[in-house]
């Protein structure tokens, strides 16, 4: 069974079609780059799978299932979607009770994320004070704390410094050997180039190209090369 | 059999019952990890013990407010706890409106994507919390009352039945005030413009009404609520609703009760089909 299936995904808000008639799949232990420049629709059709946003059109299920529909959905899906929500007052350790109480996560699992993204020794601060990269890690700590299979990251290197990137591609390729399936999505194309095994390119919320990192880059220079070629073809 | 189980179709099976508690624990441990329940709770026993005490201290034979031997001069004080009352409100508002001034929803409807459910827990804690405020409300009220009324060597002129009828009516009413902020906070996602509202309705438009219509002062959710917890009728409202020579009673306990419980219920069904469903982007 597809891990992730998306068929004719399309939402309009108000003028503007953000995701329009999107269709790909995702297999169990992928790791997928989902690229596309600002705006070409990936954040609204991560949020549409994930059920924050209701599609105008079309379905994408997780494991078979619309994400509402998922039991325990914490425990089959962990999601970092935007680095900026948290509670600004709540230190970095009590947000993570409040997730782990809300995912049924083992408390001890606190500890365990929090030494895995680096936060121990911030633990008590309020996140209010917390930098960019920092909350990318936090993000990263609260999708992990219920071990789930899949992992869906929505430009989860922005305010990363080169260490943290480095460090989140480390991650990223752990988790992928421990089993684990991966849609990372960005608009940095050269960090992807060196996690993913395969990529799905928007543009103006249309699928470009789904395929194997290698058969894209196949005859051109390198995936930077390969996304401009085919985002041009799509829009003449 | 749960599987075939949809919310609102039936009883509530033992799984969801217990799914449900867990959520109430995840919101009552998100008003405890946070210094704005503290502070909005500091400031309702700041202004219950500033106003208690005025009014404590405006009691006398020929003054403002009647001597504390009587009713209505121990009363007036105590109807400073119903500065509680409306900061329970507030605390309701936060804990809705919060999820979306800091952007904190997309996390929450992620663990638990049944909003309806969300919707309901939070209701049920900022109801307990808000519990916990009517009850600091009173014990300050009162006990600023009954300070006064030792310290001028009276006799308490409440009998006990009735002091305790008070202290339910504070609990009571501040919590279901609490669930009627989570409500309107969902309603008006905007945290300002939804805590503004719960003052201009509580104090202005409530006032106003009540000074203006006698009849129907005592069916005023606020006014109802400040009854429960022992105001006479008019007695936390401003301009000439304060002391209108009215014929109206206070509604009953129960129905006082019965009354806030529905405006809760039905801006929460509001809500569930109007805004609660929308997308979070």
């Amino acid at each position: 069974m597809k891990v992730i299936e998306i068929r004719g995904l399309t939402k309009r808000f108000g003028p503007v079609l953000a995701v329009d008639q999107l269709s790909f799949a995702v297999e169990p232990g992928e790791v997928v780059g989902f690229l596309g420049a600002n705006g070409a629709g990936k954040t609204t059709t991560l949020r549409m799978l994930l059920g924050l946003v209701r599609p105008d059109a079309g379905t994408a299920t997780i494991n078979g299932h619309a994400y509402a529909d998922l039991s325990e959905p914490l425990h089959q899906v962990g999601a970092v979607l935007e680095a900026s929500s948290f509670y600004p007052g709540r230190s970095a350790r009590d947000h993570l009770r409040v997730q782990a109480l809300a995912g049924q996560a083992d408390p001890s699992r606190i500890d365990e994320v929090l030494e895995l993204t680096g936060l121990t020794g911030a633990a008590g601060r309020r996140v209010g004070g917390f930098s960019l990269g920092m909350r990318q890690r936090l993000g990263l700590a609260t999708a992990l704390l219920t071990d789930p299979d899949l992992l869906i990251l929505d430009e989860p290197a922005n305010g990363l410094d080169p260490d943290g990137v480095h460090w989140l591609r480390d991650l990223l390729r752990g988790l992928a050997a421990g089993g684990a399936t991966v849609l990372v999505s960005s608009h940095i194309l050269a960090e992807v180039a060196q996690t993913v095994d395969s990529v799905v390119i928007l543009d103006r919320g249309r699928l470009v190209a789904q395929s194997p990192l290698a058969d894209l880059t196949a005859g051109e220079r390198n995936l930077e090369d390969a996304f401009f070629k085919l985002t041009k073809e799509a829009s003449r | 059999m749960n599987s075939f189980h949809r919310p609102g179709t039936g009883a509530i099976s033992a799984d969801e019952k217990g799914s449900l508690t867990r959520l109430v624990r995840v919101e009552l441990l998100k008003l405890r990890t946070t210094r704005l329940s503290y502070g909005l709770l500091a400031t309702a026993a700041g202004l219950t013990a500033l106003f208690s005490v005025l009014e404590a201290s405006r009691a006398g034979p020929g003054k403002a407010v009647a001597p504390l031997y009587t009713t209505t001069g121990l009363t007036a004080v105590i109807t400073g706890g119903v500065w509680a009352l409306l900061l329970a409100a507030v605390l309701g508002v936060t804990v809705s409106s919060g999820e979306f001034r800091h952007a904190t929803a997309t996390q929450t409807y992620l663990a638990t994507p049944r909003r309806g459910r969300v919707l309901a827990a939070k209701a049920v804690a900022a109801a307990c919390a808000g519990a916990v405020f009517g009850l600091a409300g009173y014990v300050i009220a009162a006990g600023t009352g009954l300070v006064f009324v030792a310290a001028r060597g009276y006799r308490v002129p409440v009998g006990d039945a009735t002091m305790a009828r008070y202290a339910i009516g504070h609990v009571v009413a501040a919590a279901l005030l609490a669930a009627v902020g989570v409500a309107l906070g969902s309603l008006i996602r905007s945290q300002l413009a939804a805590v503004i509202g719960v003052f201009v309705w509580a104090i202005v438009i409530e006032s106003l009404l009540g000074g203006l219509f006698n009849a129907i002062q005592p069916y005023l959710p606020y006014t109802a609520a400040t009854t429960l917890a022992g105001s006479p009728l008019g007695g936390a409202a401003f301009g000439p609703a304060h002391d209108a020579a009215t014929a109206a009673v206070p509604l009953p306990f129960a129905a006082a009760t019965a009354l806030i419980a529905g405006v809760a219920i039905l801006l929460s069904a509001v809500a569930s089909r109007t805004t609660v469903p929308r997308d979070v982007t």
